[in-house]
């Protein structure tokens, strides 16, 4: 089998609204793939219809090789999820409920409840209703790995989670995927996903806007460039700058020393050419990272869309 | 799949065990204040009839107190037809409808189901822990009637005491089954809380109706109250038939529930 997850023109629509739109995804079993997008882009819905909680209106999944709905019970025990909203209530301790949850899942191996739990910081004796919301994402993280699935299914994993747990979070994920475990996780905290995804893809609408490795990402990346020049007027500058298509969000200061910035998409190449003939004092150019990039993408497709 | 014996079912009731806790010293305290009252009432001193006879016919015939003198009509008429009846239909309201409508709009639903259970085995293990609380209750009122059964001189015979009760108790899991159901269907709590206490009220105003006059009689045949306890199950035996299409009606009106539960989505 070479995906644990794969999804044809999955749709979901409620009513007039769409939720998911057509959505092809494959991710490789034994990576990490990263799915990011805005509230409301359709990440927890595309998720939901893997676990069988809602069902297509049209198109398909296959998620172990198998479809949500026939797979049933069995396939679930397969699977580690995590809800996007973890509401967890009850006069029940963690320890209790966690016992509950893995009478209902697959295989629990002996202290592996406790290695979680002490890994994460957390108090299993304590009430689940009087946990602090970070407290119930960590339970939440505890029922999703402590069975050992083949398939991770993580809904903004980290939400509610302080920093030094959310890089232990990330060494779980680490883990997970050594020992051969698929996990498909979403956030819109994009730099979570750009350490531990070997692949993203962006959502936005209900639609996939780009899929590619995080280097590909990064190189379709906008770059924000700064550079600074004498013995040139500012307008002579400007002119040669402005027929460039690669370069955007141009300003141009003058001065004795006329400073330029702007950002550029795609490769760099066209723009050193055309200020090879200048005096260049300085050039800085800084990536920017994948949140940025991204952010640039959902803006650029909403100005496409109007 | 699970390995271990009806897990959802031990957790419901390891959840709810303080709260039918409470229910049980509801309908034990309602037994224990009315039952022993009847033999300060009966005898031929106490007047007893004479307070009815001051109602008017059509309220006494509304409430069924006609024959509050006999040991099996005052059970009937205070507990079996009315307190007890009341507390049942809202144990069974609150009980079913928080079972699958309640768990869904809470959210708790969306994590059981993504675990290794199926919809069928959720809506079984859930409706039978509903069915084996209200059994519980029903289980203590057939106890304490039969203890104080002698001592405050109710008299009655000891099978159409339990025949009574499971009487009751067919009346509280039918409004669970349409809880149960409607939740399991909607997942909204306020329609199954509706549709359980609305398929007891309905039962008990078609009776009340009924009893009225000869012309709208006819009404009992539609009352699953009147099936239930039409025959005064106290004084002369329970009508097991009636009772087996009350118990018949709540097990399809659940597998009703179910079929549709396993079709659809559920909410988070």
């Amino acid at each position: 089998m070479n995906y644990a997850i794969e999804t044809r023109a999955l749709t979901k629509r409620y009513g007039s609204l769409t939720a998911l739109d057509g959505v092809d995804l494959a991710v490789e079993t034994g990576s990490v793939f990263g799915m990011i997008g805005p509230n409301g882009a359709g990440k927890t819905t595309a998720m939901r219809l893997l676990l069988d909680i809602i069902r297509p209106t049209s198109g398909h999944a296959t998620v172990l090789g198998r479809s949500p709905v026939d797979g049933g019970a069995r396939l679930r025990t397969d699977i580690g999820y995590l809800p996007g909203e973890l509401l967890l209530e009850g006069r029940v301790t963690g320890r209790s409920l966690l016992k509950h949850y893995a009478e209902i899942s697959g295989h629990v191996p002996v202290g592996r409840i406790d290695e979680l739990a002490e890994r994460l910081g957390l108090d299993l004796s304590r009430h689940v209703r009087k946990l602090s919301k970070g407290n119930k994402q960590k339970l939440g993280l505890v029922q999703a790995f402590m069975h050992e699935p083949k398939l991770l299914v993580l809904d903004e994993p980290t939400s509610g989670l302080d920093p030094l747990m959310q890089q232990e979070f990330l060494s779980m994920v680490r883990e997970a995927k050594e020992k051969g475990q698929t996990v498909f996780l979403s956030s819109h905290v994009l730099s979570e996903v750009q350490s531990a995804a070997d692949q993203v893809a962006v959502l936005r609408n209900g639609k996939i806007v780009t899929i590619g490795d995080v280097a590909s990402l990064r190189a379709s990346a906008v770059r924000r460039v700064i550079i600074d020049f004498t013995d040139v007027s500012a307008n002579h500058i400007r002119t040669t700058l402005e027929a460039l298509p690669q370069l955007d969000d141009l300003t141009v200061v003058d001065g004795d020393i006329v400073h330029v910035a702007g950002t550029v998409e795609g490769h760099i190449d066209a723009l050193v050419k055309a200020i090879a003939p200048f005096h260049v004092v300085d050039l800085r150019v800084e990536e920017q990272d994948l949140e940025s990039s991204v952010i640039n993408l959902y803006s650029s497709e909403a100005r496409n869309d109007n | 799949m699970t390995t271990s014996f009806l897990p959802l079912l031990r957790r419901n009731i390891a959840d709810s065990w303080r709260g039918a806790l409470g229910w049980t010293a509801g309908v034990a305290g309602a037994i224990l204040l009315y039952v022993p009252l009847y033999s300060s009432f009966s005898g031929d001193n106490a007047g007893f009839d004479d307070v009815i006879k001051s109602l008017s016919e059509g309220l006494a015939s509304t409430l069924g107190f006609e024959d509050l003198t006999s040991g099996a009509g005052y059970v009937q008429a205070t507990f079996l037809g009315l307190i007890g009846f009341v507390l049942f239909t809202i144990a069974a309201t609150l009980w079913s409808s928080a079972a699958i409508a309640g768990d869904e709009e809470s959210g708790s639903l969306e994590l059981t189901l993504a675990h290794g259970v199926s919809r069928v085995q959720v809506m079984v293990e859930r409706s039978l822990a509903v069915v084996l609380r209200l059994t519980w209750l029903g289980a203590v009122s057939a106890l304490l009637i039969l203890a104080l059964n002698d001592s405050s001189g109710v008299g009655l015979e000891p099978l159409n005491v339990i025949g009574g009760c499971l009487a009751l108790l067919g009346l509280g899991i039918l409004a669970a089954s349409f809880g149960l159901a409607v939740g399991a269907i909607t997942g909204r709590r306020s329609f199954a809380s509706a549709a359980a206490a609305g398929i007891s009220l309905f039962g008990y105003i078609l009776n009340s109706l009924g009893n009225q006059s000869a012309d709208v009689e006819w009404l009992h045949n539609l009352s699953p109250y009147h099936w239930a306890f039409g025959n005064a199950p106290l004084r002369d035996g329970a009508d097991w038939g009636s009772l087996a299409l009350i118990y018949g009606i709540a097990a399809v009106v659940i597998v009703i529930g179910g079929i549709v539960f396993n079709r659809r989505d559920v909410s988070a």
